[in-house]
């Protein structure tokens, strides 16, 4: 069924695409969006702490999430010719190569304005372990 | 604002001219740089999160849409972010860890699309013993127009 402003309601979900974390895809990203952070590229250097945090090992950029849900979210809207209008996230917790997350959204409500109709999503991404990585919400402008 | 030179990888090269959490100013601006932003640009952060809709690769198609041409996805501000910043700003300090972000879109960026971007620190404070600022950022193609805007938290290196 074609997505619609009339036919969503609360508590539908979308189902975001799995992605697998490695060595290669967090260097990619490097390269990608130009943030070269040891965090993501010295194993050395990640062995230390961060102020009140300590990681073990290389991480993958929390952008990467975001970049995930953002593909998500735009996938979604365009065949219903929605615009993606807002992404707001946080990062509950380190994705390390070797690890696969997927996100995934949940239409929380809808609401009209002067000139627009709006749908909120909240967006999260889990690993393997099921753990949530990050969570979010999303505002798509419908026709 | 300056030209982009050819981007510095190495993170640490520079590290001692960047600003510590002591020495940011919420308020003041940071420097920037414009930034031509190329298809190939585009395709590899593309790439890299596996966008795959063809409103980013597929001139005939997209000149059928709404927007009449090729677009980068909305994330690609997170390309922007460093693309348009010089090899002393603090968001490159070696340990910069992001917490969140939060983005409003307004039209897309385009290829060869010249950015510009407005940036300053809005807020600094420190919760849990960790030293956090608040970053706000918006961003312009050649025309003026808003791309899109956006604030991010982030944990300061000590």
């Amino acid at each position: 069924m074609t997505t619609t402003f009339e036919n969503l309601k609360a508590g539908d979900t979308i189902d975001g695409p799995t992605f697998a974390v490695s060595r290669e895809s967090i260097r990619l990203f490097c390269d990608a969006s130009l943030d070269y952070n040891p965090l993501h590229l010295d194993d050395d250097y990640m062995k230390g702490s961060f102020g009140k945090t300590s990681f073990g090992g290389i991480i993958m950029h929390g952008m990467n999430n975001f970049g995930l849900i953002s593909r998500m979210i735009t996938d979604w809207a365009y065949p219903a010719g929605a615009i993606h209008r807002r992404l707001e996230t946080r990062w509950v917790k380190p994705v390390k190569p070797g690890d696969t997350i997927q996100p995934m959204g949940v239409v929380k409500s809808k609401q009209e304005t002067a000139k627009s109709r709006w749908v909120l999503i909240d967006v999260l991404v889990r690993n393997q372990e099921g753990d949530k990585v990050a969570t979010g919400e999303a505002m798509v402008e419908f026709p | 604002m300056g030209q982009a030179q050819a981007f510095e990888t190495d993170f640490w090269k520079d590290a001692n001219l960047r600003k510590m959490w002591d020495d940011i100013v919420p308020g003041a601006p940071r420097k920037t740089l414009s930034y031509v932003l190329t298809q190939e640009a585009i395709a590899l952060y593309c790439k890299s999160v596996g966008e795959t809709h063809p409103i980013y690769f597929d001139e005939a198609y997209a000149r059928t849409t709404r927007y009449g041409g090729l677009i980068a996805p909305p994330s690609i501000h997170i390309l922007l972010m460093f693309s348009c910043t010089p090899a002393d700003d603090w968001m490159r300090s070696p340990g910069t860890v992001n917490a969140g972000q939060s983005w409003s879109y307004n039209i897309p960026a385009r290829p060869n699309d010249t950015i510009t971007l407005q940036a300053r620190a809005l807020d600094k404070f420190i919760k849990r013993e960790r030293l956090f600022v608040v970053h706000d950022n918006v961003f312009f193609n050649q025309r003026g127009e808003v791309i899109c805007s956006g604030r991010g938290w982030t944990i300061r290196p000590q």
